[in-house]
């Protein structure tokens, strides 16, 4: 720990980051232009490796300052630019039908951060001081993801549902544990990278065969 | 010198698919792909083989400081991948030529085809061998990826929705499982310290009981959700059938027998740790719960299939919620019944999906009510068809026999574990028996169907001898045969790595 900072205002540091992650989401949520929605995405994964790296900071542990880069490298310049691309190549610029409107998806939403702290209750006096609090919020940021995936049809908006999930895990994996073991982050970086590549190549296909990337489209298969 | 002679055995599990994926990129013609293949899946048997050989002597073994461990049950693990991967290899050198040579595939994209087949079984052997949780997570989520276009490869439009539908579905429910595995890391951070090695197998077996039962529990939801959609439970199953309808054969014979077992795998291993600090009650009665769930949803979807893919399909959901109950019971019983059901499965389910594959090929439809008189079509592959379709119904003479008695014997003495089922053993058997009654009944109406009556005129007769029919020889006769005799080496395995999975 670095003495000028005291262990509270470490706290209250990591807590706001982990905030702001949470923030990001609703914002994704509440955004029909896919466009905006990458942008989002990317902010939020600025502010990911900004937590990442001052957990590192705080803690001096070396390693999550390589997680916290490569979050920038992969989420803040890469993924976003692919998705971008596919955006533009397929001329889809708003997320016209949604399965459930805004409003709704707002309130489910806040319902699932209180889920999320209702699980993590019990669990949460065992963490280190610093970041337990980011525990909850990280399931919450997963759980919204996984709703998102859900509620809205087109295929980039699922793939940046899936990041988000995939953010919101390595929140979890820094603030619960300070980040997992190199090795396994670094597969979980490579894993993450190549699912967003082969969705690119895959909405493409998509476009070419269905002429549409609404997956509600995705139908000719039935019992 | 054992570590060396280990070190060597395990390098020979890793190198041959990665060194082959690296090949096949380079090689053009047809014969050398299939060699390369053939090589490498004969190399990682050699290696199998005396890896096992050490396993049974010694109990485990862990290779490159730490970063594998083996034991009995991954060993088994290794040899369904080994004997299913050696059988669906053998069967494309038939399959994959004709499609090419019907156009179905074009000639310059083969070889991307086995290169991913190749990376594919990579990602299954790293799964099963790797000794942190967090490498078996990275190589699960690898095989979504690498299996992702296997499903689409034919891209047509069902292909590429059912390849869409496996990536999201999967990689969501596997996202769940990451969670699950951070979990686990939290709690063993509190006993081990922040270690790299605090995920490994072999640590925290030593130190499971003082983990927090807690945090474990909630860890164990989210590993069963997440590989629990890889293995095609219900109610995160519905990727599973639209997947193998449009996978080619081998990619099917593939996802069903090896990959469906990977997962299981996966969950075990966790279990096992989860176990020592929360009673088994709790990790059994969920196993249990969502094995009686997808066996009884699944037996009344075969009822209703009317594609033949779709019905094999269903049937693998069946009997991995088989093999899962089989588990969740728990027992020397359960536990040996539930490993000895998912190699039956595995043999099974790829002789289903040969077979499958060859009536697809010339009768160009998946549709059961457009095909029939197979018996003077394709006679060897009808004989599969029937052997395969028997077997899944669980009949006798067939291996699937024994292995779901066991499981049955293994339910009605010990009876359902967990709250789930307070009301004794007595309603899961009577459910278990009336759905693979329904489930018996579905298979032999569809299957007969095809087989007799008489064969559309515009359909070509007789059946050509291939390399393909050495593995659906094959396989039926192990299927009759692990029936009634085991060989030692193997009954000597399976006998370990179930009494592994009881003594917790």
């Amino acid at each position: 720990m670095v003495s000028w900072l005291t262990p509270h205002i470490g706290t209250q540091l990591v807590d706001l980051g982990s905030a702001l992650l949470l923030l990001t989401c609703f914002a994704i949520i509440a955004q029909r232009r896919l466009s905006a929605c990458v942008d989002l995405f990317a902010l939020q994964s600025l502010f990911l490796a900004m937590t990442a790296a001052l957990v590192a900071f705080l803690t001096g542990t070396p390693h999550i300052y390589y997680a916290a880069a490569l979050t920038v490298l992969v989420k803040v310049i890469v993924i976003p630019r692919v998705l971008k691309r596919v955006i533009e190549r397929l001329n889809v610029t708003r997320e016209l039908v949604m399965n459930i409107n805004v409003p709704a998806s707002l309130l489910i939403c806040g319902a699932l951060v209180m889920i999320a702290f209702f699980i993590t209750q019990p669990i949460i006096p065992f963490g280190h001081l610093l970041t337990r609090d980011s525990l909850a919020i990280a399931l919450a940021i997963v759980l919204i993801g996984f709703f998102t995936m859900i509620a809205r049809q087109k295929a980039v908006t699922q793939m940046i549902a899936f990041l988000v999930m995939e953010n919101g895990l390595f929140l979890g994996a820094t603030a619960a544990t300070y980040g997992m073991p190199l090795i396994v982050e670094l597969g979980v970086f490579f894993d993450v990278l190549v699912a967003a590549l082969i969705a690119g190549i895959y909405t493409n296909r998509l476009q070419d065969a269905f002429d549409s990337v609404d997956t509600n489209r995705l139908s000719e298969l039935k019992e | 010198m054992i570590v060396n002679y280990m070190t060597i055995a395990v390098s020979l599990l890793l190198l041959p698919p990665l060194v082959a994926g690296g090949l096949s990129l380079l090689i053009t013609s047809s014969r050398r792909l299939h060699l390369t293949n053939l090589t490498s899946i004969g190399t990682l048997i050699a290696a199998e083989a005396a890896i096992t050989r050490t396993v049974l002597a010694q109990g485990s073994v862990t290779a490159f400081g730490e970063i594998v461990y083996i034991d009995a049950l991954s060993s088994v693990i290794l040899f369904i991948i080994g004997t299913v991967g050696l059988a669906c290899s053998l069967y494309m050198r038939s399959y994959m030529d004709e499609q090419v040579a019907q156009g179905v595939i074009e000639a310059n994209r083969l070889n991307l085809f086995f290169f991913l087949f190749h990376m594919f079984i990579l990602a299954m052997v790293v799964a099963t061998i790797a000794n942190s949780l967090g490498v078996q997570w990275v190589a699960i989520e690898a095989t979504t990826l690498a299996t992702t276009f296997l499903i689409a490869f034919w891209r047509r439009r069902e292909s590429l929705e059912a390849g869409w539908k496996y990536l999201i579905l999967c990689s969501v429910g596997i996202s769940l499982a990451l969670f699950g595995v951070v979990l686990m890391y939290y709690s063993s951070l509190r006993v081990l310290g922040d270690v790299s090695s605090a995920l490994n197998i072999t640590q925290l077996q030593q130190v499971a009981d003082q983990l927090d039962p807690h945090i474990l529990k909630l860890a164990f939801v989210f590993l069963f959700v997440g590989y629990g959609t890889k293995v095609g439970l219900v109610p995160m199953h519905s990727w599973l059938p639209d997947a193998y309808t449009e996978a080619p054969a081998p990619v099917a014979a593939m996802l069903a027998g090896v990959l469906e077992t990977v997962a299981v795998y996966a969950i075990l291993r966790s279990r096992g740790i989860v176990d020592q600090a929360v009673s088994p009650e709790f990790t059994g009665g969920l196993l249990a719960l969502f094995g009686l769930l997808s066996f009884a949803l699944a037996a009344f979807f075969i009822l209703l299939q009317h594609n033949y893919k779709r019905l094999f399909a269903y049937s693998s959901i069946e009997h991995m919620g088989l093999a899962m109950i089989g588990f969740g019971v728990g027992g020397p019983i359960g536990n040996f019944g539930g490993l000895f059901h998912l190699v039956n499965h595995a043999f099974a389910k790829s002789l289903a999906f040969f077979a499958a594959g060859n009536i697809h090929r010339r009768f160009k439809t998946v549709e059961i009510d457009q095909v029939h008189g197979l018996i003077t079509v394709l006679p060897w592959s009808a004989l599969a068809l029937i052997v395969a379709g028997l077997a899944l119904a669980a009949l006798p003479p067939f291996a699937l026999f024994a292995s779901e008695m066991q499981i049955i014997t293994a339910l009605g003495t010990s009876g359902a574990p967990g709250e789930w089922f307070q009301s004794g053993p007595r309603i899961p058997v009577v459910i278990l028996l009336f759905c693979s009654l329904v489930a018996f009944a579905g298979f032999l109406a569809r299957i007969t169907g095809m087989v007799w009556g008489e064969a559309p005129k515009d359909i070509p007769q007789g059946e050509q001898w291939t390399v393909g029919h050495i593995p659906i020889i094959l396989l039926g006769a192990v299927l009759v045969g692990f029936c009634w005799a085991l060989p030692t080496p193997f009954r000597q395995l399976l006998d370990t790595a179930s009494a592994m999975l009881v003594n917790r």
